[in-house]
């Protein structure tokens, strides 16, 4: 039996030491997040958003507690098993984008599939598919370098969803962006959230990204400060 | 928990990684230049001491001639490898800062280290076979020319093709051993990038 949420942490805790101090970045969060759901973690800088990131992508170990996805407790998993996680269940978006600068548009999006073991010819196809998809069918070849900021984070949306996973980690989307390809980039993760039921969870400052998620976490010193249901409604 | 893990495989097969890494040292050629550089002119000087070494023995055979390779030439040659291998290493370690983010991003994507360090011996060896073939040749032309001169061009025209053909092979093995050396501790820091701080990295 599948639980409805996907991902749950347990008293989620990560400290770092910097110059003999101890810094609690994450300090005991629990969080259960819903399959299909769109989650904003909102809070300011320095808050945790980006560990609590970095523990759920399984690419850092929590000091105290535990991140379960899909029932499994990823701290037991070893190295394999964490690669094998962050290919074929988790898609990363990033702030900035973090295409490989030497490699097309298509070639970017069809390089997770080659780590699934996807055929080479397979993989062009299904890039291609995603591409068209995003509204970049005539940008296939081109290099990120080519492109503008807006288009290049749609293909790195792109290259999130090659393997179709199924959860997407967006790390402030939208903050390299201006207002309004910030907005087209919301409306199409809203979109992939909707109509391919992956789960989203978008770290952001940024309140349009807010508006449109069905949850909203904030976190403040490490520990969720209030879980909001809905978006906030900017109108007020 | 007893939950059957449904963890599947994850690939980077050698056909990949030199598609991969032949495009990278297409689309960066300028920077790769450095480190191909290096390769060809280390190869160059040894095989143009080898083959002139060649020549001379047939030389010697055939027609008693007393013309040899001088000890310190050798010399010459192994320390011109060496710097060779220390610059490889250099110019690797920087491609390998240039790429934290790239080597981050793809370890996001599922890379394992072992694909990373795959990715940069494979490119490792693209530049040592374009190098060394390069050197090679430059190798051949400067001692034909330079034995030309000394025994004469009619005599190298009747030596057999068997001893340069040896020598190209064993040049094209050393040049990929040097460049694997070479190359084997900027690939080690590569692989073992941890993907938090390479992300974080700002080039």
């Amino acid at each position: 039996m599948r639980s409805d949420h996907i991902i749950e942490t347990e008293d989620l805790a990560r400290y770092f030491e910097l110059g003999g101090e101890v810094i609690r970045a994450l300090d005991g969060v629990n969080l259960k997040i819903r399959r299909g759901e769109y989650l904003s973690i909102v809070g300011p800088s320095g808050s945790g958003k980006t560990t609590i990131f970095n523990m759920i992508g399984g690419l850092d170990r929590p000091t105290r507690g535990s991140v379960i996805i899909d029932g499994v407790n990823i701290s037991q998993l070893d190295a394999y098993e964490l690669a094998w996680l962050r290919c074929r269940k988790i898609g990363y978006i990033f702030q900035t984008f973090n295409l490989i600068y030497t490699l097309t548009a298509l070639e970017n999006v069809a390089l997770p599939t080659i780590f699934a073991g996807v055929s080479r010819d397979e993989g062009a196809k299904k890039a291609e598919t995603i591409l068209r998809s995003v509204g970049l069918g005539d940008r296939l070849n081109h290099r990120p370098l080519e492109l503008s900021a807006g288009q290049q984070q749609r293909v790195a949306i792109a290259r999130a969803m090659a393997n179709d996973p199924a959860i997407i980690l967006a790390d402030e989307p939208t903050g390299n962006l201006d207002l309004h390809t910030g907005i087209e980039v919301i409306k199409l993760l809203r979109e992939l959230n909707n109509t391919r039921g992956v789960t989203l969870i978008a770290a952001t400052h940024d309140i349009k990204m807010i508006g449109a998620s069905d949850r909203t976490v904030w976190i403040r010193d490490g520990k969720i400060e209030k879980i909001e249901e809905g978006g906030v409604n900017l109108k007020e | 928990m007893t939950r059957t893990r449904e963890i599947g495989r994850i690939t980077f097969s050698l056909a990949d990684a030199f598609r991969l890494g032949y495009d990278n040292v297409k689309r960066r050629f300028n920077r790769v230049v450095f480190s191909m550089a290096a390769i060809t002119l280390g190869i160059a000087f040894f095989s143009n001491i080898s083959l002139m070494d060649a020549f001379f023995r047939v030389y010697a055979q055939t027609e008693g001639g007393s013309l040899q390779v001088e000890s310190y030439q050798y010399w010459l040659v192994l320390v011109s490898l060496a710097v060779c291998v220390i610059s490889i290493t250099n110019s690797m370690l920087i491609a390998v800062y240039e790429r934290y983010r790239e080597i981050g991003t793809m370890k996001c994507l599922g890379a394992l280290d072992q694909h990373i360090l795959k990715l940069f011996l494979v490119e490792s060896i693209i530049l040592s076979l374009l190098g060394g073939s390069l050197g090679f040749g430059i190798g051949l032309v400067a001692s034909l020319i330079s034995c030309g001169f000394t025994i004469g061009f009619h005599f190298i025209l009747k030596v057999s093709l068997t001893a340069p053909l040896t020598l190209l092979g064993e040049t094209i093995l050393l040049s990929i051993t040097l460049s694997t050396v070479a190359t084997m501790y900027p690939a080690y820091r590569a692989a073992r990038l941890n993907p938090v701080e390479a992300l974080r990295y700002e080039v």
